[in-house]
């Protein structure tokens, strides 16, 4: 492409759809995600969000009522979750390893690691991954950093070392990304080709903005809305044989009318017989290994002209 | 009346003449071969500029690289579905990020215009002047002509000093209208666009750095319906719609599906012209102010 640091993270052109390959000739990917994450702020987990409501919930009937959508509709999901969650909740978690689902990383604490020093965040990156490891008897392959509801920005927040940091620690694949709805590289180094593998994160996907957004009490109900993104979204890219993905809280979507229409949906999703459901560390090795790196980043050199004018 | 109070009545009756004198509402145009209205889809190709420019976490500049990677190349594949022709308001910065899809665009017919070189008009004159002159040669350079239009905050008269025939930005009308300068005579042309036809606001979350409290979460439902009401009542009034797209935005695939619905529908009524806005404001000034025209095309003899 003509690559430009600090304004993109990967090539100048999307795979198009007509080459997107899933195994076994499956039509559409569709990778599910369910984020632990109880955190209010940017500083992370605190007591009052471990012991809120919501809290209660989420551990018990809502993440209840995933687990049992999920089954109900054959279909798998990656679980992003704080290994301060898993220290809370180690039977859970293992319940939701054995079930067949994958436990991916979302931080420590599920904090905002942007204002971190390098050291800092690459010791809590060390330790999110022992206690998840300890807990699920593997190491994760996936690392999330999914926006907080009271985020400013509904992307998630990283700072400008994590990726680096994710490979250095061998992670296979950041869970988040919004550059593409199909995975791709996020580069790191342009000389050398480095990149990690990303999945699609979309916020209009993300229950957490729709369910009494932006707080309980004064926000918005738009469950009807988000549902309507949700089948948009599918129908668009499984005519395309593109990817799906959406990112589910139990506090938000396990509850009442919402799990009614998730279950709906999840259904329908399991009925289609042309949908490759994989959880993100089966999405990252098919693309690893269809799509791989090396042969497949279009990288070419910037063409940027510096102005004394102008942003550099 | 005290007389500190007439004096600042006066003072506020003269600003509201003379704002009076600065535009030039126009009659219902006669749009050709007798269409009923116009419509100007047209394309901000911001991508993460404006995020960058905003000083924006690295998240959100991934957010608008959707825009160049994925979202151009939906639009251009749509517009080509349905054989229309588009404007793309191009920041000159993106000139040297996405030059691929420029070509294309380029290549299918679609009009290049101006968008700011950095999605910002600078205060000092000189530097305006550089920004404004640098992405018309960027644009120029892609699509073998220079550029006509805008969609910025530049002065009417500076557009019209390089050559530029209509700026995009206010919404004075529901039809276009002219600009004038200070003697009261045609400066330039704008095709109004108004915020309520602009993806960005029902779609981007943080647009313009808004609170969670007000944030852009519709489903593409929902702004179908209104857009079509907005396009059935200039239809019905013989007008002109201009439809405001950000790649990043729209280029979302269940929104193209939208859009999808949206131009088979209004296709399906008789009489819609689907125009670049070059050809739209060269319709209206030739119907109006053809002496801009005439100037216009000096300048561009002149450079």
């Amino acid at each position: 492409m003509p690559w430009k640091q600090g304004y993109t993270i990967s090539d100048e052109i999307s795979l198009a759809d007509a080459d997107v390959r899933w195994p076994d000739g499956k039509r559409c990917a569709v990778h599910i995600v369910v984020d632990l994450n109880l955190a209010s702020g940017p500083d992370g987990i605190t007591p009052g969000d471990l012991t809120s409501p919501a809290a209660v919930f989420a551990a018990n009937d809502g993440l209840d009522g995933l687990l049992r959508a999920l089954a109900g509709s054959g279909l798998k999901a990656t679980f992003a979750v704080p290994a301060l969650i898993a220290e809370c909740y180690p039977e859970r978690i293992r319940e939701i390893v054995g079930r067949g689902h994958e436990l991916a990383a979302h931080g420590l604490k599920g904090e905002d690691v942007s204002g971190l020093s390098r050291t800092e965040e690459a010791a809590r990156i060390e330790l999110a991954s022992e206690l998840l490891t300890a807990i699920a008897g593997e190491r994760p392959a996936g690392w999330f950093s999914l926006p907080r509801q009271t985020d400013r920005f509904a992307g998630g927040s990283i700072s400008a070392n994590t990726i680096e940091l994710l490979l250095e620690a061998r992670y296979v694949y950041m869970g988040n990304g919004l550059a593409d709805d199909l995975p791709h590289y996020w580069v790191t180094d342009v000389g050398q080709r480095r990149a990690i593998l990303t999945l699609p994160y979309y916020y209009h996907f993300d229950d957490q903005f729709f369910c009494m957004f932006p707080a309980q009490g004064t926000g918005l109900e738009n469950a009807d809305m988000l549902l309507r993104n949700w089948r948009a979204e599918f129908d668009a890219q499984y005519r395309r044989g593109r990817f799906f993905t959406m990112t589910l809280h139990p506090q938000h979507s396990g509850w009442g009318h919402r799990l009614a229409g998730l279950e709906a949906l999840l259904a329908e999703l399991g009925r289609r017989p042309q949908l490759w459901n994989a959880t993100g560390a089966e999405c990252a090795r098919h693309w690893q290994s269809a799509y791989p790196a090396a042969s497949q980043l279009g990288l070419e050199a910037s063409i940027w002209q510096d102005y004394p004018d102008s942003l550099s | 009346m005290p007389q500190s109070l007439k004096e600042e009545l006066d003072a506020l009756t003269a600003v509201a003449a003379h704002n009076g004198r600065r535009f030039r509402l126009l009659q219902r145009p006669a749009w050709p071969n007798a269409a009923r209205i116009a419509v100007n889809l047209t394309v901000d190709f911001d991508a993460m500029l404006l995020r960058r420019l905003n000083n924006e976490p690295p998240m959100e500049l991934a957010k608008g690289e959707f825009g160049g990677r994925v979202g151009i190349w939906r639009l251009i594949e749509l517009f080509r579905t349905h054989g229309v022709k588009a404007t793309i308001f191009t920041p000159g910065r993106i000139c040297e990020l996405y030059p691929r899809a420029l070509a294309a665009a380029v290549r299918e017919g679609h009009e290049l215009a101006d968008h700011m070189w950095e999605h910002r008009v600078p205060k000092e004159p000189a530097v305006a002047r550089a920004h404004l002159s640098r992405t018309k040669a960027a644009l120029q350079l892609i699509s073998g002509r220079a550029p006509i239009g805008s969609r910025s905050r530049y002065p009417s008269a500076l557009l019209r000093e390089v050559g530029f025939l209509y700026n995009s930005h206010g919404a004075r009308s529901h039809l276009p209208y002219l600009v004038c300068d200070d003697d009261g005579d045609p400066a330039i042309l704008e095709l109004p666009f108004h915020f309520a036809i602009d993806d960005a606001m029902f779609f981007s979350f943080a647009w313009y750095a808004s609170a969670n409290a007000g944030q852009r979460l519709f489903d593409p439902d929902r702004v179908f319906d209104l857009w079509w009401a907005a396009f059935e009542h200039q239809y019905r009034e013989g007008g002109y719609l201009n439809i405001c797209l950000h790649p990043f935005v729209s280029g979302r695939a269940l929104r193209i599906a939208m859009l999808d619905r949206l131009i088979e529908r209004m296709r399906g009524a008789p009489g819609v012209w689907f125009a670049t806005c070059e050809e739209v404001a060269r319709h209206c000034l030739a119907q109006n102010a053809p002496g801009l025209l005439t100037a216009s095309a000096a300048a561009a003899t002149a450079e």
